[in-house]
């Protein structure tokens, strides 16, 4: 019986025995058809699914290569009719192709044409077609390039794109390697992006995501549109791009809720994008106002679906999502495939940390006991109001204080979701308070002050949660949050694993009320980290007092 | 009874009758009295048919030819005309095809179905009868036309320019191969691409109103014109068919076409032996493994019997869920695990589907073994498991464990299939030197990929996958009559069900598989009959005893797991893949689970500690402490009443009182008792002890009693009586219309002759039979006593044409039709005095 790290279960997930001596050689051999779904610390679950069997073949791999992968590094025999699956689900990539045709513009074509007569005579997919060219192919609106990508994909046919892109407006932008460098992964990320044209990156907090979209603009060279979550993280990348590359202050425009500039470089908000008067989004003519060689979403996972609409129209430009949890939980996961692109790049988080590129980090579930009154009032609660009741009670605010105590010489970040708890344990704390309220100018005066250590303990809420580059934080303490949301707890996770000067790691602790809806979500909200591989330890809050 | 063919028996020599028997079994059994009777029982239709049943194409091809040509024929002229049915004809030193040919008479004559020396080759009797039409040909034209009156015969005879007024005349013209080209000349270029149709058979087709009496000067239609040239014969109201002269004609005086001495290749797939019966080892212990499963779940809540009988759709859609398994698999699971006994309806009414004790005595015994006896189920049960979900003749929904679910064909259709992959992986050359797999035949698609993406190593036995075309090809030149959609689709159904217990891997059948199927003649004998059992137990993964327990509330099992372990772990966590290795995820309603089992916490802790190979994980060991803190401290009983005083010191009272025993009292608190009783005894009872308890209401509200006044449901509801309106006028109006068109057909034709006066003829079984079959060779009429289907003896004139499978079929002259007479009920026969 052959030994190898791999097991092929019959719902086509595989289990990687980790340390198994073949192990990296099969996570090699793996990964570009699998997707990570799991990785705790001795098996790790892979997944085969349609997506990340046509992202192999997108990427240049054929059904040979995944199958020789399987038998190849697999314990038991791989079930026959996964092999035929596998075969026939990447044969579906590539029927289909989206070209450019000298006389008619853009024509779907097919080498198969069985499917394209199927393809045809859907009828969402009708009204985005033109006239018939040649037996095997059919005009498309150039408007539609997008969504017609989607709706394939949606029928199980996903269209290769060959189109092309416009190179768009030319525009010098070099890295400035000066004093620091391009780490190894960071390279593989853009160059895999570039040569895919468009896709995704997938990359942990803290791991340099900005930087990565910085060379991803130094191969472009060109005009570049930068999308990203909120002001704040506008400022963060004009700063990084300031240190990182040759572009100057008057290059980079900033097109937010207060100041409206465009130039060669332009960042602007998700927030200012969506806004709409009277029903029409106001902003949109921003897409059009330059002829843009690259747009980058930054936190893909959190892209809006009017975003989404917009760029459905941009399929011509080269476009790059960055993010660190491809995780949407309302599934659209299938939107970013087909519109942004493909899966490029991706490197789970403790290979990261093992090299030492982003922090080590200690999760800590701290288990708070009601009191009696609070049990009481929680169990008469209202059904909408109960998790706010348990998230908030002020058993927590006590065992907060307590944990920040634990770590006076370190920087502590409270992160939360009601204001009311945050501005109590800001009172309780002596620490200022960053809410929604507070203005941009005063947000950045705080997180500069957090950062040069004027102030040691900084309360947060959920404005904080992405894209704040806070890398002297070492402690962060979670209060209560977005229900179960997965990416947040990842995401603000993410905020203390910048690597420390001092090389030390970073603990992360999530406080939660014991036998409430709290414990519940937080067990759901834990599932993300735990399967990369974070172990949460729980402890009592009773032993955090005493030990005070 | 041919006395020639009993002489010809009795001149073979007992060697050769030896080897008859051996070949026809059936012909013995039982032992015939003397040479007539064992001539007597090969002619009859039901062996000759057996027989016939297990030529293969070719030599069923020569007995075809011997059957068509007239007989006697000599050797030559036979041979010749089978030659001409080759693609290319061989030449007259075709070596290859003269042996083929003389071993396939060889052949047919000891199975005693041609006899005769070479000069005098004839079909033996009972042959042409059981061939209803050789080869797709039309009967013979003088029988086409036996029915027709004379005055019709006369005028087909002079439209095809002949004189006379009988069949024998028509049947000499058409014979004449001048009259059939200057016929084809007249006709239409339609009525001529309907010749041609129908040219290689089959020879019957349909047309409204056949009988139509058309001369060849008023002839419309295509079809007209064939019926006025008797190129077409009238053989029912709707029914025609080209007489075999004209058949024989168009086929340019071939009687088959494309025929091959030898079989055609098997092609297919090489794949590595090695690695194929792994898969099919991998696949086999799958296989028992969802059996078991399916049977545990089954304990624990078995799905109902239909009334009918069988699971029901929605049952079947579970057990796929639970197994993760297509529905067509779980219900080859269902059906397999039934017919090998492991589960059972329960009772009579109203009964579930649930594990037997024989399941038990399965379940403990070692993997290969449990492995083989379902195998071996599989190969030799009737049940057809593919027809799940389909719909019967009746329209109804099939459902798996239905009674109806099974064709008696499924196990032989099963082993040649097998049999024939047993030939093809024994045929296999054992050592290929080139590194990829040599794909023959047309492997085409996936299958190409596949073939592709098995490595071989250099020098490694590989072993022949033919492709289900190929087999398919095979078996209908290996059997030509009993091909048809239904065998085709049970073989379909045998190599997919094959490759899922296990039997077969990669489409290649494996060694464990082979030793399950009786050996092959001519096969490899020696290294290659050991018991499956023993094949397979090397191949199969060994039970672990541990698993790897995960931060994120999983245990991964990489493997099968020992009994004890496996059970506990179901019990203790959730199953969230299954496959090679089993995912397990520990949550709180797991936990909770096992504890309700009467687990305790540290006893969970031990289990996890003993059996992990890692350490058990802080999380998991806070959860099974967490949960079980909560666990039980609560707690629900029944009670039907209870006493609720304020004052405790009254309560004692009662409790101690000995009056109160039967009312099974319970101290809940010091104010509460509960009880079993109802609240009405209980109140009368403690009035009886000398208390004065009020009864109260879920509100805690006092219910004031008063005395019942009771009332009905409501008013009774009239029975609205229901009215017979008789049948529907549609029904009327259609039975009419199709009495009145029988009735025409009749008058048009001769009138029934009556039946002859006196007695009833009787005569014994054995010479009714005999007189019968003289009666069909010879086209003479006979005087039969029939016994009809209310028991009343009947006596008819009838001219018998056909006699098989226990039944007459014979133009009744009585009732001036053709019917179909139960041989058993015909009381006896007797010539007709002229």
């Amino acid at each position: 019986m052959a030994d190898g790290p791999l097991i092929v279960q019959s719902d086509k997930t595989l289990l990687l025995e980790v340390d198994h001596e073949k192990a990296d050689a099969c996570r090699k051999a793996i990964a570009p058809f699998a997707e990570l779904e799991r990785a705790p610390e001795h098996v790790h679950t892979y997944r085969i699914t349609p997506l990340a069997l046509w992202n192999a073949r997108a990427a240049g791999h054929d059904a040979e290569q995944v199958i020789d992968a399987l038998i190849g590094f697999s314990r038991y025999p791989v079930p026959h009719a996964l092999l035929v699956d596998i075969a026939e689900t990447m044969a579906r990539y590539g029927r289909l192709r989206l070209e450019k045709h000298p006389l008619h513009g853009l024509v779907l074509t097919s080498t198969d044409r069985a499917v394209l007569e199927e393809v045809l005579r859907s009828k969402k997919i009708q009204p985005l077609l033109g006239e018939r060219v040649g037996d095997d192919g059919v005009g498309v609106h150039p408007s539609e390039r997008g969504n017609i990508k989607q709706l394939l994909l949606k029928l199980g046919w996903p269209a290769e794109d060959l189109a092309g892109y416009v190179d768009g407006e030319h525009h010098p932008i070099t890295l400035a390697e000066d004093g620091w460098e391009l780490r190894s992964y960071q390279r593989e990320a853009a160059e895999a992006f570039w040569h895919g044209g468009s896709g995704v990156v997938v990359l942990p907090c803290g791991a340099g995501k900005t930087i990565v979209g910085a060379a991803a603009m130094a191969h472009a060279r060109a005009t570049t549109l930068i999308l990203v979550t909120n002001t704040v993280s506008a400022h963060q990348w004009k700063q990084e791009l300031l240190r990182r590359t040759s572009l100057t202050e008057d290059e980079i425009g900033e097109y937010t809720g207060t100041k409206k500039e465009i130039r060669p470089v332009t960042i602007a908000t998700y927030q200012v994008m969506t806004t709409r008067r009277q029903g029409v989004y106001r902003h949109l003519e921003l897409f059009d106002a330059r002829d843009w060689g690259l747009i980058i979403y930054d936190e893909v996972h959190l892209l809006p679906a009017p975003i989404f609409r917009m760029t459905a129209d941009l399929q011509a430009r080269r476009r790059v999502g960055l993010t660190a949890t491809l995780v949407r939980e309302d599934g659209r996961e299938g939107d970013v495939f087909s519109l942004i692109g493909p899966k490029r790049y991706d490197a789970p988080w403790k290979e990261m940390e093992n090299q030492g590129w982003i922090a080590p980090a200690d999760c800590v579930e701290v288990r708070v006991t009601l009191s009696d009154e609070e049990r009481l009032a929680y169990a008469m609660a209202e059904a909408e109001e109960r998790y706010r009741f348990c998230a908030t009670t002020p058993s927590k605010t006590r065992v907060t204080e307590a944990l920040v105590r634990r770590h006076p010489d370190e920087q502590v970040l409270i992160i939360g979701q009601y204001i009311d708890q945050l501005d109590e344990l800001g009172e309780h704390l002596d620490a200022p308070v960053i809410k929604g309220e507070t203005k941009v100018k005063e947000r950045e005066r705080l997180f500069q002050a957090f950062r040069d250590k004027e102030i040691r303990v900084l309360v947060v809420s959920k404005v904080a949660n992405f894209s704040i580059d806070l890398p002297e934080a070492s402690v962060a303490v979670q209060v209560s949050g977005t229900f179960g949301s997965r990416q947040e707890e990842a995401q603000r996770l993410g905020r203390v694993l910048r690597p420390k000067s001092g090389g030390g790691g970073a603990r992360f602790y999530s406080v939660v009320s014991r036998d409430t809806v709290d414990q519940e979500f937080a067990a759901h909200r834990q599932r993300f980290l735990a399967e990369q591989g974070y172990a949460y330890q729980i402890i009592d809050a009773d032993d955090v007092l005493a030990g005070d | 009874m041919s006395t020639d063919f009993a002489e010809w028996l009795r001149g073979r020599s007992d060697e050769q009758l030896r080897e008859l028997v051996a070949l026809r079994p059936e012909l013995i059994t039982p032992v015939p009295a003397h040479v007539e009777g064992l001539a007597g029982r090969a002619s009859s239709p039901s062996a000759v048919g057996r027989v016939l049943d297990r030529l293969d194409r070719f030599t069923f091809a020569v007995m075809e030819t011997v059957a068509v040509l007239p007989s006697p024929i000599a050797c030559a002229p036979l041979r010749d005309q089978v030659a001409r049915a080759l693609p290319e004809p061989p030449g007259p030193a075709d070596s290859l095809f003269e042996a083929r040919f003389r071993e396939t008479l060889d052949r047919l004559r000891a199975l005693a179905l041609v006899y005769g020396p070479d000069e005098a080759l004839a079909p033996a009797p009972g042959v042409r009868e059981v061939l209803d039409a050789p080869a797709g040909l039309g009967p013979p034209a003088a029988e086409v036309f036996r029915h027709h009156h004379r005055e019709r015969l006369a005028e087909l005879i002079e439209d095809l320019g002949g004189a006379g007024d009988s069949k024998e005349e028509l049947a000499a013209l058409l014979a004449c191969r001048e009259t059939l080209e200057r016929l084809l000349e007249e006709v239409s270029p339609q009525a001529r691409s309907a010749l041609d149709e129908l040219a290689w058979g089959p020879a019957g087709g349909r047309v409204p109103n056949a009988r139509r009496e058309v001369r060849a000067a008023t002839a419309q239609s295509p079809i007209e014109q064939l019926l006025a040239r008797a190129l077409l014969g009238a053989t029912g109201e709707e029914s025609v068919v080209l007489p075999r002269e004209v058949g024989l004609f168009l086929r340019g005086g071939r009687i088959h076409r494309d025929l091959s001495p030898v079989p055609p290749p098997l092609g297919g797939v090489e794949r590595d032996r090695a690695l194929a019966d792994r898969t099919a080892a991998g696949q086999a212990f799958m296989f028992t493994r969802a059996v078991e499963e399916l049977c545990e779940r089954w304990s624990i809540d078995p799905p109902g019997v239909l009334r009918g009988g069988g699971l029901a759709v929605r049952d079947l859609k579970r057990a796929a869920t639970l197994l993760d398994l297509p529905e067509w698999v779980a219900g080859l699971i269902v059906e397999v695990a039934h017919a090998a006994g492991l589960v059972a309806a329960s009772g009579a009414v109203d009964g579930e589907w649930l594990p037997t004790p024989v399941y038990d005595a399965w379940k403990v015994r070692p993997a290969e073994e449990r492995w083989v006896a379902l195998a071996t189920t599989w190969l030799t049960m009737d049940r057809v498991p593919g027809m799940i979900g389909e719909r019967d003749e009746r329209d109804r929904l099939r459902s798996a464990l239905h009674s109806d679910l099974r064709h008696p064909a499924a196990p032989e259709v099963r082993t040649t299939t097998l049999g024939l992959l047993a030939a093809a992986a024994e045929a296999a050359p054992g050592t290929a030197g080139s590194g990829e797999p040599r794909v023959t035949g047309g492997a085409r698609g996936a299958r190409g990929a596949q073939g592709r993406g098995v490595r071989k190593p250099a020098g490694a036995a590989t072993v022949l996958a033919p492709t289900p075309e190929a087999i398919r090809e095979r078996l209908a030149w290996e059997q030509p009559r009993r091909r048809g959609a239904h065998r085709d689709r049970l073989m379909e159904f045998t190599l997919r069900e094959a490759e899922q217990i296990g039997i077969t891997g990669l489409g290649a059948l494996s060694g464990h598989g082979r030793a399950l199927l009786p050996a092959v003649p001519g096969g490899e004998g020696g290294g290659r009959t050991a018991p499956a059992a023993e094949l397979l137990a090397p191949l199969l993964p060994e039970p672990l005893d541990h698993v790897l327990l995960q931060a994120d509330l999983t245990a991964v099992a990489p493997g099968p797991l020992t009994g004890e372990l496996s059970r506990w772990l179901a019990l203790a966590a959730d199953v969230e893949s299954t496959g090679g290795a089993t995912v397990y995820r520990f949550c709180e309603g797991s936990i909770r689970r096992a504890l309700d089992a009467g687990q305790g916490a540290d006893e969970m802790l031990a289990m996890l500690e003993r059996h992990s190979k890692t350490p058990v994980p802080q999380p998991l060991g806070y959860l099974v402490t967490d949960v079980a803190r909560r666990h039980g401290r609560m707690r629900i009983g029944t009670a039907s009443a209870y006493v609720r005083c304020d004052d405790p010191s009254v309560l004692d009272e009662v409790m101690a009182d000995r009056r109160a025993t039967p009312l099974r009292l319970r101290r809940l608190a010091p104010t509460v008792i509960a009880s079993k009783t109802s609240r009405a005894t209980l109140v009368d009872a403690l009035r009886a002890m000398g208390y004065a308890p009020v009864a109260e209401s879920l509100d805690g509200d006092v219910i004031i009693t008063q005395l019942d006044v009771r009332r009905t449901e409501g008013p009774p509801q009239p029975r609205v009586p229901v009215v017979f309106t008789g049948p529907d006028t549609d029904v009327i109006a259609a039975a009419v219309r199709a009495v009145r068109a029988g009735d025409a057909a009749h008058q048009a034709r001769r009138r029934p002759v009556d039946a002859p006066a006196g007695q009833v003829p009787r005569s014994p079984a054995t010479a009714t039979i005999s007189a019968l079959r003289d009666a069909i060779r010879q086209g003479s009429q006979v005087w039969i006593g029939y016994l009809d289907s209310q028991g009343n003896a009947t006596s008819r004139i009838l001219e018998p044409a056909r006699m098989e499978g226990g039944y007459l079929t014979a133009y009744d002259e009585t009732r001036a039709a053709v019917h179909r007479f139960a041989l058993h009920r015909i009381t006896g026969v007797s010539e007709i005095q002229a």
